[in-house]
């Protein structure tokens, strides 16, 4: 009897890495999950069907549904979908992210289109038809941001679009909030998934850092957990780093390659 | 030209196992001519982890950038994509001179969003084998040639065994680029 029986939840992106274990997290803690990817026929739609199997085989409801968050008909269509499945929408998790990784100076226009449509517009296109479905219940939006929003990390322009969405968590939580729609950030620091994969291209050595300055993504998925329960109806508008206190020390010893 | 140090046979086989690796799929679904998307089933995400393989197989550092993208950093942007984010006749002629010989077709008018499914296995070979035949001429603590090649895959100098110093597959790609200007490749698309 988890904290979010009878609810229903969306996790964007979640085929993969982090969302897909905040997607389980929300499962095993009772919700009923609609596991979100982008591209159709490649591995991300093969491991979002196998995880909606592997939840509704565990007793959940789960579904895999297909939406390049970018596109905003896209975006609608999938809310269609959820609404005639499922007739509400509880908790959404705004995770997922494409970015290209270059310097600011070889930025095409249509790199930045593109970083602006997933991790910009897709996200508000997702809020903004999510609303109709969270009518007259108290509900949660969590959006999965990261110390690139207040840090530079080396071919990263996602940080921008990171600060950017850290600064409408606090928009959204003014306007939603007489609604008990809570909305909050969670600023992930490294993580060992996929991205690590992209982020070690860029920064060498990063995959060499010790342990401690990795956080488990079972921490992180645990804290979103927190802010879509009741025990954080209070918290507003906040964006809670889960690093495991990287971004605490300024200066950290980098072990040579 | 001189034999190559690392044959290309040697470099096929480890791109079939970075590929069988990453995607976790038997290697003999893995043949040259096949759509690393369409066929396979690779992803951007895929494709970074392909990549990593095959730079720690060979010492090596593959292309960060796609070659459309490095057209237009060198000639200007629009040059290879047009406003409607179709390739360009240009960017057709760059194509076919670099990446023909590998089988992949692209024609003018077509959306830059199809591009990436063209590439195949044979693809990442070549791109593997243009770095690799670019060792210095001679070893920089040494000056002096005597590659050599340890454990089938390191190009390494026979004197002093150091790595041999490589060009990155983006500096590759950026050379081959400003060679092709410069022998008037792109003539017929300057007005």
């Amino acid at each position: 009897m988890g904290p979010c029986r009878g609810r229903v939840a969306l996790v964007t992106g979640s085929s993969r890495g982090l969302g897909r274990v905040i997607a389980r997290t929300l499962s095993e803690a009772g919700a009923d999950l609609i596991i979100n990817y982008r591209q159709a026929g490649g591995r991300s739609e093969t491991q979002a069907r196998a995880l909606a199997k592997e939840l509704v085989e565990r007793g959940s409801r789960a579904v895999a549904i297909q939406a390049d968050i970018g596109q905003k008909d896209a975006v609608a269509a999938m809310f269609q979908q959820i609404g005639a499945e499922f007739g509400r929408l509880d908790i959404l998790v705004l995770n997922a992210a494409r970015a290209p990784f270059k310097k600011a100076g070889e930025l095409l226009k249509r790199d930045l289109l593109e970083l602006v449509e997933t991790n910009y517009l897709g996200n508000v296109y997702c809020l903004q038809q999510a609303l109709p479905l969270m009518q007259g219940r108290p509900g949660h939006v969590v959006f999965i941001s990261s110390l690139g929003s207040r840090f530079a990390l080396p071919s990263y322009p996602l940080g921008s679009m990171k600060a950017a969405m850290e600064s409408l968590v606090k928009q959204w939580a003014t306007e939603l909030g007489d609604r008990q729609i809570t909305v909050n950030g969670v600023t992930v620091g490294l993580l060992k998934t996929d991205s690590l994969m992209v982020l070690r291209q860029y920064w060498p050595g990063v995959e060499r850092l010790p342990a401690s300055a990795f956080v488990d993504l079972e921490d992180v998925a645990g804290v979103v957990l927190f802010l879509c329960s009741d025990a954080a109806r209070s918290i507003r508008g906040q964006n809670l780093v889960v690093d495991n206190g990287l971004s605490n020390e300024l200066l950290h010893a980098v072990p040579s390659s | 030209m001189p034999e190559p140090l690392i044959s290309q046979a040697t470099i096929y086989r480890a791109v079939q196992t970075a590929i069988g690796e990453a995607l976790q799929i038997p290697e003999e679904k893995v043949t040259p001519d096949r759509s690393l998307i369409k066929d396979l089933g690779v992803e951007s995400l895929d494709l970074i982890d392909i990549n990593f393989r095959l730079e720690q197989d060979f010492n090596i550092v593959m292309p960060r950038k796609y070659l459309l993208d490095h057209v237009e950093e060198l000639f200007g942007e629009g040059t290879a994509i047009d406003d409607q984010d179709r390739l360009t006749g240009a960017a057709v002629t760059i194509w076919n001179a670099r990446l023909g010989s590998t089988g992949t077709a692209v024609h003018a008018g077509m959306s830059i969003e199809a591009v990436p499914a063209v590439h195949s296995p044979r693809t990442l070979v070549m791109v593997v084998e243009e770095i690799l035949v670019r060792e210095p001429r001679t070893c920089p603590a040494w000056r002096k040639s005597a590659w050599t090649v340890a454990d089938e895959r390191f190009i390494t100098c026979g004197q002093c065994g150091a790595r041999a110093p490589l060009s990155t597959g983006d500096d590759v790609i950026r050379q081959w680029l400003e060679d092709f200007r410069a022998r008037g490749g792109l003539t017929s698309h300057t007005p």
